[in-house]
């Protein structure tokens, strides 16, 4: 969908500020994961906190301090590739260990009791050039830099 | 499913607390969605002379092939009924996630049917139907009822809901889902007199289409000129996205063409204050979308309020700006804010209340009406948010004005000045300065109504707005095309930038049906006509397709250049019309024209009379 090159590393710039509430990033996520908009499925999830500043449910990556989910999993089933923050699905047990870590709320169980959280598109995440008002960016990569560096909850 | 459509409608019996799901015959899947099956359903099932508030009305609550898909611009739901204001069909409509959330629940509609026994909330999920009792909300708000209903069932579940207005029968009562509105019409007393105070729904199902690479490539296309629209500093949609709906105003002020104090003036001195970007520049401002718009139109707006104390309001729309601001003469953003938040607790449409406190203002002044402890008289704000409150507690004058602007000027006198078409108070357009308009105004099928209107065009002179030339087969066309994209259901933005050939696109590439853009415009032309024999069957006539006797004198005010309706003009422009709607000189569709659409079995569903009473606006 996206002509942007690469990401040097994985790294979103987010701004909840600038964020409208309208779930395409959600939409465009799940279809890219799923084939269908199912929302349910979507890797980023706008917490609304209507009428204030929502909040923005995703993986950080190389924002993340400390990156938490990977030494909370017992079965060592979450690992990261140059930032690449990752999650085995075939040896996830679905014990739900890194959900209670991840500070950012970005890791949910499927309908298989397995975790699954984002992937940042390998590069390209569909979710970023469907956000109009700039709440979601690739950071560094030219687009507008988010007042929020390692994010709010 | 059917590509993006489930093939599925929801039918609740309330009379008899049961749903089941129906397939969508052949012959209604060929009207798309939205509009078109809303008003096919309408005129299968409820004869025109049935009493709109009678358990044989239904309520038809419709999605459309693009809701729930990627599809920018395509959030809202459809909603058609029998209308208690102007006792035709009624088409409305609401943004928000409902919409999104009715197809994630794998429903292409709901139809409502009869009468619960009890007041009733409904749960629906995923097609799934549970009735809640809604005995502790009755004189709720719509806000307080929606929060209930969300603590109750979930907070991710997507809600409608009625307030006091809907429940007490106030003739434009409107259904409130999350500060987005089924305004006109008076949906939210036929749902009022079902019984019926709430509906919340969660889908956990996806939304697919039948070409997807297709689909993705028309999407991206499409956000790409969305994009571009709102980068343009004097595109309105660009506008719409940086100030919301109100961006306009100062452009129509200009024009001479902003209905001030009852339509009397065409320029209102205080505009600067009340306008979208008076509300940008005062107040902090949030913008809100609805689901998976790159518009964002709504704005929210944090307020020091008239008590001193400071909490968030949602910005008023254009159309309310005119309504509760230039048409009632108030200049003062806090009191139009809380005027609009008055009609979405009680649950009313902004614009006929608006317009019908207005009238209520004029007749104050002129010593024909009066309420105690009011003082009736433009820009007044206790009398403003006084008369409101009474409507919707249907209390005092307020009980005769919520009967719509037409009867309560039969009741009172003042019918003369009476701002209503088919009972419908005025939207904020001013038919004498704009002769298209007018045109769209009078022949509406729901009523002094601009969704499909020339205004655009007129307003910013890229035609003549004072010719009367060539309007007819204008209007027509904007009737047609409208109705069409209503069967999607698109917003009414989206037609503004979009060009029309990717509508017949996008349908083929969601559903696999193809059709080029003449059948789709045919489509909409079917479906007006179909409205049309509905009306014609109700009682509505040539006389009903009229504008009110303010629009035969002047408008007073230096900008608007004395613009007036001539008589004889409008009515051969209506000629005009009629003749190229195939229509005969009383407005009803030939036998002839009939045919080529399709609709010679429904010949007899305009003949109005066949035993019933007289019909609803004479009644």
């Amino acid at each position: 969908m996206s002509d942007r090159p690469p990401a040097a590393g994985p790294a979103f710039a987010i701004d909840p500020e600038k964020c409208t509430e309208c779930e395409r990033c959600m939409g465009a996520c799940a279809l890219v994961k799923t084939r269908v908009v199912r929302l349910a499925d979507a890797c980023i999830t706008i917490q609304r906190r209507w009428p204030e500043v929502p909040g923005i449910h995703v993986c950080r990556f190389k924002n993340c301090a400390g990156q938490p989910c990977i030494p909370a999993c017992p079965v060592e089933a979450i690992a990261s590739r140059d930032g690449y923050v990752l999650i085995d699905r075939e040896a996830c047990t679905g014990c739900g260990a890194c959900l209670e870590e991840c500070p950012y709320q970005a890791i949910r169980l499927d309908g298989e009791e397995r975790a699954f959280k984002c992937d940042f598109c390998g590069g390209r995440p569909a979710c970023v050039p469907e956000c109009a008002t700039f709440a979601l960016a690739v950071a560094g990569k030219g687009a507008e830099p988010g007042r929020e560096a390692g994010g709010r909850p | 499913m059917s590509g993006s459509m489930w093939n599925s409608l929801l039918r609740i019996d309330l009379s008899a607390r049961r749903a089941r799901a129906r397939p969508v015959p052949d012959e209604l899947a060929v009207y798309l969605g939205g509009m078109g099956y809303g008003v096919k359903l309408l005129a299968d099932e409820v004869p025109p002379r049935t009493d709109p508030l009678s358990p044989e009305n239904k309520l038809i609550l419709t999605v459309g092939p693009l809701t729930g898909t990627l599809a920018p611009m395509h959030p809202q739901s459809c909603i058609v009924t029998k209308s208690p204001l102007t006792d035709g069909i009624l088409n409305c409509y609401a943004g928000g996630f409902l919409g999104a959330e009715l197809k994630f629940a794998g429903l292409d509609g709901i139809v409502l049917e009869g009468r619960s026994p009890d007041w009733t909330l409904l749960l629906v999920e995923d097609g799934q139907v549970s009735f809640h009792d809604a005995a502790p909300l009755l004189g709720k708000g719509t806000a307080e009822t929606e929060a209930w209903m969300k603590k109750r069932f979930g907070p991710e579940v997507r809600t409608l809901s009625i307030g006091p207005a809907g429940e007490k029968g106030v003739a434009f009562a409107g259904i409130f889902s999350e500060t987005r509105t089924f305004g006109r019409g008076g949906a939210g007393a036929v749902l009022g007199s079902k019984r019926v105070k709430g509906l919340a729904v969660r889908g956990s199902l996806g939304v697919g289409t039948v070409h997807p690479e297709e689909f993705a490539r028309l999407v991206a296309e499409n956000m790409e000129q969305l994009r571009r629209a709102c980068a343009e500093e004097y595109n309105l949609v660009g506008m719409f996205s940086r100030v919301g709906t109100g961006a306009g105003m100062g452009l129509v002020n200009g024009r001479g063409g902003l209905a001030t104090r009852y339509h009397e003036y065409g320029q209102f001195e205080k505009f600067a204050e009340i306008d979208g970007f008076a509300y940008a520049r005062k107040f902090y401002t949030r913008a809100v979308a609805c689901y998976g718009c790159p518009v964002h139109c709504g704005m929210l707006h944090k307020f020091r309020q008239a008590d001193g104390s400071e909490g968030w309001l949602r910005g008023p729309e254009y159309e309310t700006m005119y309504s509760l601001g230039s048409e009632v003469g108030n200049g003062d953003p806090v009191t139009l804010a809380e005027a609009n938040r008055l009609c979405e607790e009680y649950g009313m449409d902004t614009l006929t209340a608006g317009v019908t406190v207005a009238w209520a203002l004029e007749m104050g002044e002129k010593g024909l009406a009066r309420e105690p402890g009011l003082s009736l008289r433009f820009g007044d704000r206790e009398a403003i948010l006084g008369l409101l409150a009474r409507i919707g507690r249907r209390e005092g004058i307020g009980d005769l004005l919520a009967r719509g602007p037409l009867r309560a000027a039969r009741e009172l006198g003042g019918l003369d000045i009476a701002m209503q078409i088919k009972n419908s108070g005025f939207a904020a357009w001013m038919p004498r300065r704009m002769k298209g308009t007018a045109l769209a105004f009078a022949t509406s099928n729901r009523g002094a109504c601009h969704k499909r209107a020339p205004i655009g065009a007129e307003i910013t002179g890229q035609i003549d707005m004072n010719a009367y030339e060539g309007k007819a087969a204008l209007v027509k066309g904007i009737q047609d095309r409208v109705n069409a994209i209503f069967t999607l259901v698109s917003c009414r933005f989206h037609e503004f930038v979009t060009p029309p050939e990717l509508y017949p696109r996008f349908v083929q590439a969601a559903t696999g049906r193809s059709m080029g853009l003449p059948d789709f415009d045919r489509l909409g032309e079917r479906i007006w006509n179909l409205e049309k024999l509905y009306n014609l069957g109700s009682g509505l006539t040539r006389a009903d397709d009229a504008l009110p006797e303010r629009c035969f004198q002047p408008i007073k005010g230096p900008a608007s250049e004395g613009a007036v309706i001539d008589r004889a003009k409008f009515e051969a422009m209506l000629d005009e019309y009629y003749a190229v709607r195939g229509w005969d000189r009383d407005g009803v569709p030939t036998a002839g024209r009939l045919r080529e659409l399709g609709l010679e079995r429904y010949a007899a569903l305009g003949r109005p009379g066949a035993g019933g009473s007289a019909g609803g606006l004479a009644r």
